[in-house]
């Protein structure tokens, strides 16, 4: 039944021009924060501890671009999620998915898996992106690459895409949320990033300690792979528990609200 | 057994009985929004294999209604079951049921046959129903193009596509001719009639009173969410006398032959003012020829001569009019046959009157 839903669901997102512009957003983000990051190291440590030439040369220095892209990557995420739901209201196509598929939580359960492993791939060809503009990077600001590919380096590489996908399915859990709860793309996206990135910015820098509890600073630590105000472990586990109420809350009035749109 | 349970029994086991030969049945079947009451107490029965007509005024809870049906809006009171099973198992009738509710909604960037993928897909329905779909609604050469470029009628035509993939057996259409022209509401109402000559019951519901006319053998009307009738169109008609509509040569013609009708005892009146030259007068056509002589022995002489049947439309206002402004308990009665758990027979707009 959820399989069912999967497939449908992607036979929408299979269209042409969502995919380009989806995958297009996401790699465009990922590879300009590389490339933002790389063409800004210095050549010599400052006082602020930015980002130096020497540090890229590690077998980290590949990710250190691509954690950067966190945040952005996040709101692509959301905002395609939330669009994917809210839209389903808004055009009036929910009515006839509920009729062919009476079974509103199998209905929501696949079209929210459909919509992650759309991202996921994603996230995953932004990355492929993303480290071709870095070796081009590299070799234009003269950064040696070898430790890159290095076993660690592949290893860090592959652990930070993990960090990346997780993040991005978490923004876009909140975004589906945001679609079924307010039952408008427009305005789930709307609101959700108003909260998402300024609200909580400036909750975070009013008030010291806030990023260990907001959401979206969460899944900006998770993409760093942790943060000091923010351990990675607590971060998911904190992230989680958060996730995991609100897709019930969202489950349960997906389920009992009368549908008249 | 509780003393509730006692009393509901025979009742269930009436709505048993009744899935035998309706496809649906309702029995008060109410929807509130907050204060506001959209459907209240709807007893519905819908006769299997029959096209039935759904009728009312804008706001009247057609569409309400039919989202319960469909299990997207919950009732607030009362039960029912499509297909032999209860309201709140949308899921053991759906598979078997068609909709095309408030008008065709389709992701316009997908195509029509993709649209109808994505719904096939999430029902389980085989892909080359696609196909056979397309064709029966005639969209097979158009089946490849974005749904954004379609015409009303085209999307029109691919809502009932949709509705017709699981191959139903019961059709709810809400408004399918809505903002068609002529040439359009002639295919729809084509096409309407070679479903039922399938088999399938269809529950239309239309503001065109002269296509329900055309295309229904039932009709159930609802006014401000109440019903107020349910039976045949025929019947229904069949209910309203007659009238001959007659033109004379001049309005002095026309009063004398209204005074003559009237001297033997027929019901009789000038079309407008005194100054009309048309008569109607209460009788059918068995009793034109005994008008003919009666105005040729009066030297009067018929410029026109014909017999007038009631339409739906007329029909309808006057039921509509007839229980509208009437208290809660006028209105019961108002349901009249209708309304009724054994009944479900005509109620004639003289009926409901106090």
């Amino acid at each position: 039944m959820i399989w069912r839903s999967f497939e449908s669901e992607w036979v929408k997102m299979r269209r042409r021009r969502l995919w380009y512009g989806s995958y297009g957003a996401i790699t465009a983000v990922v590879v300009l924060t590389t490339i933002v990051t790389i063409a800004g190291a210095l050549h010599h440590p400052d006082a602020r501890g930015d980002l130096t030439l020497a540090q890229l040369a590690h077998a980290s220095g590949l990710s250190q671009g691509l954690t950067q892209s966190g945040v952005l990557l996040g709101a692509v995420s959301f905002s395609i999620a939330a669009f994917q739901f809210g839209g389903e209201f808004a055009h009036g196509t929910l009515r006839n998915l509920l009729v062919r598929q009476p079974r509103r939580s199998v209905l929501m359960a696949g079209k929210c898996l459909a919509v992650l492993t759309f991202l996921i791939g994603a996230v995953v060809v932004a990355t492929m992106v993303a480290i071709c503009a870095a070796f081009v990077m590299a070799h234009l600001r003269g950064i040696p690459t070898s430790a890159w590919t290095s076993g660690t380096g592949m290893g860090d590489l592959g652990i930070l895409l993990g960090d990346l996908a997780i993040s991005a399915c978490g923004f876009a859990i909140i975004g589906m949320i945001a679609g079924v709860l307010l039952r408008s793309s427009v305005i789930a996206i709307a609101a959700g990033l108003a909260v998402l990135l300024p609200v909580e910015t400036i909750l975070t820098d009013a008030i010291p300690g806030t990023a260990r509890w907001l959401p979206a600073q969460l899944l900006e630590a998770i993409a760093q792979g942790g943060s000091a105000t923010a351990p990675f472990g607590a971060a998911l586990t904190t992230v989680s528990a958060y996730l995991m109420g609100a897709v019930v809350i969202a489950m349960l009035v997906f389920v009992w609200r009368d549908v008249t749109a | 057994m509780s003393a509730a349970a006692v009393a509901t029994k025979p009742v269930v086991q009436a709505m048993v009985r009744e899935t035998e030969f309706h496809a649906v049945v309702t029995l008060g079947l109410t929807k509130r929004f907050g204060r506001r009451l959209a459907v209240d107490g709807l007893d519905l029965r819908i006769p299997a294999g029959s096209i039935t007509g759904f009728v009312g005024p804008n706001g009247a809870g057609k569409t309400t209604t039919i989202r319960m049906l469909l299990g997207l809006i919950r009732p607030s009171a009362g039960r029912g079951t499509v297909l032999g099973h209860p309201l709140g198992h949308s899921r053991a009738y759906l598979p078997r049921v068609g909709a095309l509710i408030e008008g065709p909604t389709f992701y316009p960037a997908l195509s029509g046959r993709e649209n109808l993928m994505v719904l096939a897909r999430l029902g389980g329905i085989q892909p080359r129903r696609i196909d056979t779909v397309l064709e029966r609604v005639g969209l097979g050469s158009r089946g490849l193009d974005p749904f954004r470029t379609y015409s009303l009628g085209m999307r029109q035509r691919l809502g009932i596509g949709a509705a017709l993939l699981p191959g139903p057996e019961l059709l709810v259409l809400d408004e399918p001719t809505n903002g068609l022209d002529p040439h359009g509401i002639a295919e729809i109402r084509a096409m309407l009639r070679s479903f039922a000559d399938d088999g399938m019951t269809v529950f239309v519901s239309s503001h065109l009173l002269a296509e329900i006319q055309q295309i229904c053998e039932h009709l159930v009307v609802i006014e401000t969410g109440r019903l107020i009738f349910q039976g045949g169109v025929k019947e229904l008609l069949a209910a309203r006398a007659p009238e001959l509509i007659v033109r004379t040569e001049s309005r002095e013609d026309a009063k004398h032959l209204l005074r003559l009708v009237k001297s033997i005892g027929r019901s009789a009146h000038l079309v407008g003012d005194d100054e009309s030259m048309t008569l109607e007068i209460a009788a059918d056509c068995s009793w034109a020829g005994d008008l003919n002589r009666l105005a040729m022995a009066d030297g009067i002489t018929l410029v026109h001569l014909a017999e007038r049947r009631s339409t739906l439309e007329e029909a309808f206002f006057e039921i509509t009019r007839s229980c509208a402004g009437q208290t809660v308990r006028e209105n019961d009665a108002c349901r009249g046959a209708g309304g009724s758990d054994r009944a479900t027979g005509p109620r004639t707009p003289e009926a409901g009157r106090p």
